[in-house]
């Protein structure tokens, strides 16, 4: 685990970023466990969803693909954000 | 068309958010009591800019009021709108019961200066750092609609919205659009403005008016009518009201408190002070006949009061051209020179006072003046009893639009009169 601690997004990071960017409060617990669900559930628009893919950019510093915001729920988003820094590691 | 009974639009609750505190308790105690909070120009970075004195809101915790959601997207204006707008829910009784539809609710709001504080930090970023460190919401939370938007999305009110983008003047006239929701069908509106322009960068956007008071004396800087009259103090902060057609408004039980009876607004253009004066003469006439008051009938004025002398004359000599003789005698009173000019929220901060005073049967005066070299009656020193009936709010803004309001005490018709369809 540790050795991709770099290089990957977890659930963790992400209510992080969401709460950041975008003043969502959701449990990391909770976000895990309905990971399948639509961001309006936790209340997250699409521009607090624009933000977060800007400040993951910037941490990363890399580019996430142009259609990052057609992820519809949270499961989607990381396995789409990871895959792309798997490959870019 | 039916004959039935015409739509009026009504002022059942009231919520605001102002230099001399929030909610309506303590602003109406402040201002009955002639009390100032003008005071040197605290916040961070303002150090250096020649304007000395404003009325800052403080002990404003938004943290305490408005969710995490709506925080981060939006500017202090919206703050302090989407914060008076549930105290004027809250003073109305106006609850989520209340509403059969939600599109029978709108929102009316009016900004001249927008979210200034907010864009300073993103445009920071983006000159600091570079674009990508320029969040989304920039894109909407210094714009003047996003107060409207922002109430509605948060209250879920889908009836009529608009924004009034028209000057300081604009703060009434957002009133009027709310007035013409009303009586075209809307059952509830709620309307206002609110400001915050003293960020640095809104600040230097302002030194360029001529208008703008640079004295550094919190007693002296803001004194219209007056020989020593040098300009105006910006202020932050404003009001929402809660705004119903009178029987919808008697069918939940809540009581009129005023009638918005009329309004008109013309244009002179910008800093043409002399010229002001036929501006306001024909607003205010056009806004008695619309709500069918003769000029007698105005207990009290709230004056614009600028504070620059050729406005000032302006403003007493429109006074005399559209209410006659009465100007002589007519109570004019204007309670912003304790709080400043918080350019669009202005007017309707007076509006709110307006409520209060015929409430209170109680004028209250313009702190900091003395020794008026103008022919009004300027109430100054201690508020005035006196049973109020009518009155008559005006406001100018600095880029030339003129406007009058009048108000009636609860939902009375005009006296002796017919009350005329408006």
């Amino acid at each position: 685990m540790t050795d991709q601690v770099d290089h990957q997004v977890t659930i963790d990071d992400l209510a992080e970023l969401m709460k950041r960017t975008a003043g969502v409060s959701v449990d990391p617990l909770i976000l895990e466990e309905e990971s399948g669900s639509g961001w309006d559930t936790f209340g997250l628009d699409s521009l607090g969803l624009l933000g977060i893919v800007a400040e993951l950019e910037k941490r990363h510093g890399m580019g996430l693909p142009e259609q990052m915001e057609r992820c519809k729920t949270p499961a989607d988003f990381l396995a789409v954000v990871n895959g792309v820094l798997m490959k870019g590691a | 068309m039916s004959r039935q009974r015409p739509r009026r639009a009504v002022v059942t609750g009231l919520g605001v958010v102002t230099p001399h505190g929030i909610g309506t308790d303590v602003f109406w105690k402040t201002v009955k009591e002639g009390g100032s909070s003008l005071a040197p120009v605290g916040k961070e970075g303002c150090d250096h800019l020649p304007l000395r004195i404003a009325g800052e809101v403080r002990d404003f915790d938004a943290d305490a009021l408005i969710e995490g959601t709506f925080l981060v997207q939006t500017d202090r204006f919206t703050h302090f709108a989407m914060a008076a707008t549930q105290l004027a829910l809250d003073d109305a009784g106006f609850g989520r019961a209340d509403i059969d539809s939600p599109y029978s609710v709108g929102v009316f709001t009016a900004a001249g200066s927008g979210g200034g504080e907010f864009g300073q930090r993103e445009l920071q970023k983006l000159w600091g750092q570079g674009p990508r460190h320029v969040g989304p919401y920039q894109s909407i939370a210094w714009f003047y609609a996003a107060s409207t938007g922002q109430i509605s999305i948060r209250n879920g009110f889908k009836g009529p919205c608009g924004v009034v983008a028209g000057d300081e003047a604009g703060g009434l006239d957002a009133l009027a659009h709310a007035a013409h929701a009303v009586r075209r069908g809307t059952d509830a509106v709620v309307v206002g403005a609110t400001e915050a322009p003293l960020a640095p960068y809104s600040i230097v956007c302002q030194l360029g008016y001529p208008e703008l008071s640079r004295n550094d004396d919190p007693q002296r800087a803001y004194r219209p009518f007056t020989t020593a009259a040098c300009g105006f103090v910006p202020a932050e902060g404003g009001a929402m009201l809660v705004v119903e057609e009178e029987r919808a408004a008697r069918e939940r039980g809540a009581d009129p408190r005023a009638t918005l009876a009329g309004h008109a607004a013309t244009f002179t253009g910008a800093s043409r002070w002399a010229d002001s004066r036929s501006g306001l003469a024909r607003a205010i006439s056009t806004a008695l006949t619309e709500a069918d008051c003769r000029p007698e009938d105005v207990d009290i004025v709230f004056a614009d009061a600028l504070g620059v002398p050729e406005a000032d004359e302006a403003e007493a000599l429109a006074l005399t051209d559209a209410l006659g003789p009465h100007a002589r005698r007519v109570p004019v009173t204007a309670p912003k020179t304790g709080m400043g000019r918080a350019y669009c929220a202005a007017p309707v901060l007076d509006v709110a006072t307006a409520v209060l005073a015929m409430e209170h049967g109680t004028i209250p005066p313009t702190p900091n003046v003395f020794d008026i070299c103008h022919h009004v009656d300027l109430v100054v020193g201690r508020a005035r009893a006196a049973e109020l009936r009518t009155a008559l709010v005006l406001s100018r803004g600095l880029m030339g639009f003129n406007s009058a309001l009048v108000l009636r005490q609860g939902s009375v018709p005009p006296p002796e009169r017919r009350s005329a369809s408006v």
